[in-house]
């Protein structure tokens, strides 16, 4: 058995620190002359450097110490996944594009079209983390107005139509949302493979969903026991709709040397954390069921870090240092390793891992952790004490 | 105005160059190492660097359903080619006009603001329906006009909110920032009474089929009249076929090898400018160029026919 290893890409900005909170990788706080991507020279002149060139060193990055690819996430207030995957797909080799879209927002046929286009492009690294649940009240940003469960029946329905369609012309459907006369690609496109699909979303709806369509279920971190329930749970339940299911985990390391270094770093992004940033911890109102479920962490509440470590190398206030889920892995590269043993051994099939700033921690994890994996941490440990 | 040429990309031309895959499958003599990571997008990533060297200002990437989708095709070439401006053609229904605006956003943000939108014209019902588009023929204006009003509400303001037949938005608009580039130039097409009138109301360029020159006379003076009385400007565009040659009987031999259609401009270098240069001196400011081979044919038009095209708008412009 192998595991796929992604490496996240900052599309909202990357902090240069865990430390400090301000996006000086990219423009999303006020330029400045230490910010880079865009640069600003000496002379506080525009260099000509963009954040796409930022992110192009990071997916560079991952690709050469061996990550299969990388997860491209999309709010409101990141640059958008379809966009950076083609301006990205000829500087790169092996890496995949993993894009983070709603279904609701692209009529099926053209994402299929689209997405063929992009198999074709970049060699079959196309990847699909599909998003259904959301923002909540939020959904009308984005121009969508349907409800909570309704967005999982379009989900469906836009996985149909968008697999459909792949297998070539004469395709027609005739669903609620999404209706298609006799279409289909063309077989110059049709030839590609469809890509990957990840889906997330921890509700009933979601997980319906997820067994009809779905090769991974994405889950964020969560305490160990009850993560390798729900992946438990996620593999009977599509395996009784005669199925078969992977589980993926999308989880934050602070990897360091030492355990003691990567607490360091901890502590001191914790007590640097403003009133203001902890308020936006608490995240705003959602319907999305995994969100909640970290919001209950109350970590905007704690006064110490070490409050906050629930479980062996688990920290519980990530989404206090930056935007996110809550939690994440601490400690030392054989731990971390270990750490994420236990969870392959608790069901995990992939991984979506992330760091900040993260350039430099793509490297880190990819040179020091990833080797160690296959108990060979947990020899190192072992021999350790 | 400065004239901006522009080199049409057709995506469903040439779909076998450079796939490594359509080679013939009978044993030949000659060793071939491609392997099969080699394919189309590296011959559209040629014809983008074609269009640079030889000093195109943009490619124009056509909406062709059969093949490669244009924004993709747009964005992974765009890299290689730092400096033209990028104008995929896609249809109104491609999904929401918020995230369309999104992606636009994004692309200007990676790419210097080089992108432009051409919304491609309407295709018949049975093509839409093909497409799982069922907005009724009479509603595709109004959806377009709508398509565009609320992605530039979105682009220009926070928040913005709309509530129309086609899309609804509330509390809208990005925030910095992705609210610091242009809103790409909008390229409208068409010759009906509700296309001109459409342009008149909303297009930043709009690009006419090309047509003997009474045709495009009266078309433009008609879209003249319309967008004054809406106090706007249009500009305009045509997309234009054209062969050139050294010689003229060259290119007209070469035009019927490669079935040109009637409207065609085919003739010497100095002839297919001085026809470029009449549309020019009837207000055609983009110019969409466009032939089949279309690597060959830009290092053509690109090495011979633009510079002569060039001194004789200048010519023109320092006369008026």
């Amino acid at each position: 058995m192998t595991i796929d290893f992604y490496w996240r890409l900052p599309t909202h900005g990357c902090h240069g620190s865990l430390r400090q909170s301000a996006y000086d990788r990219g423009d999303w706080s006020p330029l400045a002359a230490h910010n880079i991507a865009p640069g600003l020279d000496r002379n506080d002149a525009d260099d000509g450097y963009r954040y796409i060139d930022h992110l192009a060193e990071i997916a560079k990055a991952a690709e050469s110490v061996g990550f299969i690819g990388g997860l491209i996430p999309s709010f409101p207030n990141t640059d958008d996944p379809w966009v950076i995957s083609p301006l990205l797909a000829r500087e790169t080799k092996s890496f995949r594009f993993m894009i983070a879209f709603q279904p609701g927002f692209l009529n099926p046929v053209h994402a299929a079209r689209m997405a063929a286009s992009l198999q074709r492009a970049t060699g079959g690294r196309t990847v699909f983390n599909i998003i259904t649940g959301g923002g909540g009240p939020g959904q009308l940003w984005w121009g969508d107005g349907f409800s909570h469960d309704d967005r999982y029946g379009r989900t469906t329905e836009f996985l149909d139509v968008f697999k459909g369609v792949w297998k070539g012309e004469g395709f027609s459907y005739d669903g609620r949302f999404f209706q298609v006369e006799n279409g289909g690609l063309s077989p110059l496109l049709a030839a590609e493979e469809v890509p990957e699909i990840w889906f997330s979303g921890s509700s009933d709806a979601a997980l319906q969903s997820a067994a009809k369509h779905a090769d991974y279920y994405l889950s964020w971190l969560e305490p160990f026991d009850q993560l390798a329930d729900k992946f438990a749970r996620v593999k009977e339940r599509t395996a009784a709709l005669g199925g078969e299911q992977k589980c993926a985990v999308r989880v934050d390391l602070v990897a360091r040397a030492t355990e003691e270094e990567a607490w360091r770093d901890i502590r001191l992004g914790f007590e640097n954390v403003s009133e203001e940033r902890r308020k936006q911890g608490r995240g705003g109102p959602t319907d999305s069921v995994g969100a909640a479920r970290q919001q209950a962490l109350k970590p905007s509440e704690a006064r110490r870090y070490d409050e906050l470590i629930v479980g062996p190398n688990l920290w519980g206030g990530f989404n206090l240092l930056r935007g996110g889920p809550a939690l994440g892995i601490v400690g030392s590269y054989e731990q971390c390793a270990a750490r994420l043993d236990d969870l392959i051994a608790g069901g995990a099939d992939a991984f979506i891992l992330a760091g900040t700033p993260h350039l430099e921690e793509a490297y880190r994890v990819g040179e020091e952790v990833l080797p160690l994996l296959g108990r060979r941490a947990e020899a190192l440990l072992q021999a350790a004490e | 105005m400065t004239i901006q040429t522009y080199w049409q990309i057709d995506v469903a031309a040439d779909a076998t160059r450079s796939e490594a895959r359509a080679r013939p499958n009978a044993p030949t003599l000659f060793r071939d190492v491609r392997t099969d990571a080699s394919n189309r997008h590296d011959y559209y990533a040629q014809i983008a660097q074609a269009a640079s060297q030889t000093a195109f200002d943009g490619l124009f990437v056509q909406y062709r359903p059969e093949s490669d989708d244009s924004l993709i095709v747009a964005a992974t070439i765009a890299r290689e080619a730092p400096r033209l401006a990028l104008i995929p053609e896609f249809p109104a229904w491609v999904g929401s006009a918020v995230y369309a605006a999104k992606q636009a956003v994004s692309f200007q943000r990676g790419t210097h603001e080089r992108l432009g939108w051409a919304i491609a014209p309407s295709a018949d019902a049975a093509t839409r329906a093909r497409d799982g588009d069922h907005v009724p023929t009479e509603e595709l204006i109004e959806r377009t006009e709508e398509f565009l009003k609320v992605a530039r509400g979105v682009h220009a303001e926070r928040p913005f909110s709309h509530t129309g037949q086609h899309f609804e938005v509330q509390d809208g608009g990005f925030e910095a920032p992705l609210n610091g580039v242009a809103f790409p130039r909008v390229f409208l097409q068409g010759d009906t009474d509700d296309e001109l009138k459409l342009s008149a109301r909303v297009a930043d360029v709009h690009l006419f089929a090309a047509a003997p020159l009474s045709t495009l006379r009266r078309l433009t003076e008609e879209l003249s009249l319309l967008s004054r009385a809406e106090d706007r400007s249009v500009a305009f565009g045509v997309i234009q076929p054209v062969l050139a040659r050294e010689f003229a009987d060259e290119a007209q031999h070469d035009a019927q090898r490669a079935g040109l259609p009637a409207s065609a401009i085919v003739g010497d270098y100095a002839d297919v400018a001085a026809q470029l240069s009449e549309l020019a001196a009837l207000g055609f400011a983009y110019f969409v160029l466009t032939a089949p081979s279309s690597l060959e044919e830009a290092y053509v038009i690109g090495q011979h026919v633009l510079p002569r095209f060039r001194a004789l708008t200048e010519t023109v412009r320092a006369a008026s």
